[in-house]
């Protein structure tokens, strides 16, 4: 039998919330896929589009930004902005004909280890049947 | 349809009185074709101006050339630039005022209304005309065009040859301006996003298949770039040609300069440019059109451009060049803006 597709998902996690959060799953030992890669931003708000179109550019099969809940923001509202600014790219990525479980945003608190390791999961389950992500890969 | 003389009048008058340092309108070109911008710098140049259905160019770009020349200059002219409006193009010097890029007491704007039509399609005359010399174009009571040729006037409907945007119009007359010519008549499309809605109904592989066929066309000129009022950087994340490299600059400096996107025009290349060219847009956009004019590929950017316009509408409610005073669509947000697609 084939080996399974295992998808590679590049994550950009906000210091102050959800990178602690993915810290908490490690350090409480839960289980979870390995195949995410975290990359650990100062805010979900100083995530540009040009991040996100680079990773699918260098051949992620998944993008995910996560940050604080509205409200905990540690620079008060950049999740606030990261939220206008994620829907945009998030519509216009469905527009150009990217499958759209491709790319997604979630709210993850320092508290969160289990809603994290479980967002992971699910990402990785809805990522398997589509198979690597050509649409936006730069030729090798 | 606006009287040229007094159009005419209206220039000469603040070239007259040296209020302005020069005036931007449209003059003939030499291809009898579409109209080529116009600098007029004295009062007797005033005749060249023209003013008909082709006059398509969005002058406020020439807004930009002229900020950079002011800033290299010793003693420079602190006279405003008098420029010649459409509704589109005023709601570019909107945003422009919006973003603080220009003060409103650099520009002296001559406003004209489009009244209930709008500017020809080039590419659209071209194949109704067969490529003969426009002697004279006019629109009549009726929603017609009137084109004189060579052989003879004929009489075209104007929704056959108007440009798309102008078909999807929803401000014909200039929102701000010093002097206006003609009459604020609102035309409300039926559908101002008809043609996004068009793309939007196709299936997602459908939709990628229609883009990757137009993208892997580009050939990645950046006409599209130089063209737009709004991309007035002077650094550009697209290409490291035009990063400020100055005697000074270090080869470590150079070297991390971040490369987002390779040179080569291949799809995944273009789509990562067009990509980033569009959402750098959002909320700025005012729909001139002027990207797909020179397109030479004829890539239909205004798609990108109106899908980012539609969004902005229909999650936060913004219309981007009405009001100089509103905050940008993403330095600004709402408490209830949706969040449905977060986990």
């Amino acid at each position: 039998m084939a080996e399974e597709f295992e998808p590679k998902i590049v994550a950009f996690l906000c210091k102050w919330c959800s990178s602690a959060g993915s810290d908490l799953a490690g350090v409480s030992r839960m289980e979870y896929p390995p195949n995410v890669v975290p990359i650990t931003v100062m805010c979900s708000g100083s995530v540009s589009p040009l991040y996100i179109l680079s990773a699918f550019n260098k051949g992620a099969d998944g993008v995910l930004v996560s940050g604080c809940h509205p409200g905990d923001c540690h620079y008060i509202k950049g999740n606030y902005y990261a939220r206008r600014r994620i829907a945009l790219v998030k519509r216009l990525l469905d527009y150009f004909g990217l499958e759209p479980q491709r790319f997604q945003m979630s709210w993850v608190s320092a508290a969160e280890g289990v809603k994290y390791t479980q967002i992971i999961k699910d990402f990785v389950q809805e990522l398997k049947p589509l198979g690597p992500q050509k649409k936006l890969r730069r030729a090798q | 349809m606006v009287n040229l003389e007094d159009l005419k009048k209206e220039a000469k008058a603040v070239l007259k009185d040296e209020k302005v340092k020069y005036v931007i309108g449209y003059e003939k070109s030499s291809n009898g074709l579409m109209p080529a911008p116009a600098f007029i710098k004295k009062p007797e140049d005033v005749e060249k101006l023209i003013w008909d259905p082709t006059c398509i160019h969005n002058l406020t770009r020439f807004l930009t050339d002229e900020k950079q020349k002011k800033a290299r200059e010793k003693q420079p002219d602190e006279r405003p630039v008098g420029i010649i409006v459409k509704g589109c193009d005023s709601r570019a010097l909107v945003v422009l005022l919006q973003e603080k890029f220009i003060n409103r007491e650099d520009v002296y704007i001559i406003g004209v209304s489009c009244e209930s039509a709008g500017v020809v399609d080039e590419k659209k005359l071209s194949k109704k005309l067969k490529d003969k010399k426009i002697e004279n174009i006019e629109f009549d009571e009726k929603d017609n065009i009137i084109v004189t040729t060579k052989d003879g006037k004929t009489k075209i409907p104007a929704s056959e040859i108007l440009a798309e945007r102008c078909l999807e119009c929803r401000a014909n007359f200039p929102v701000i301006y010093d002097v206006l010519l003609g009459e604020k008549t609102k035309r409300q499309p039926e559908n101002p996003f008809q043609s996004v809605e068009k793309i939007e109904s196709l299936s997602e592989q459908e939709r990628w298949d229609f883009w990757k066929e137009q993208l892997s066309k580009c050939i990645r000129c950046y006409a599209c770039r130089s063209v737009c009022p709004m991309c007035y950087c002077d650094e550009c994340v697209v290409d490291t040609i035009n990063f400020a490299v100055t005697a000074d600059t270090t080869a470590e400096e150079k070297a991390q300069k971040i490369k987002w996107l390779e040179k080569s025009p291949v799809l995944s290349e273009n789509f990562v440019y067009h990509f980033i060219r569009a959402i750098h847009l959002a909320g700025r956009c005012i729909d001139c059109g002027e990207c797909e004019r020179v397109c030479p590929l004829d890539i239909p950017i205004r798609f990108l451009n109106k899908k980012l316009e539609k969004d902005a509408k229909e999650l936060f409610d913004y219309d981007s060049g009405f009001d100089p005073d509103q905050p940008s669509l993403i330095s600004s947000f709402r408490d209830e803006d949706p969040e449905d697609f977060i986990r």
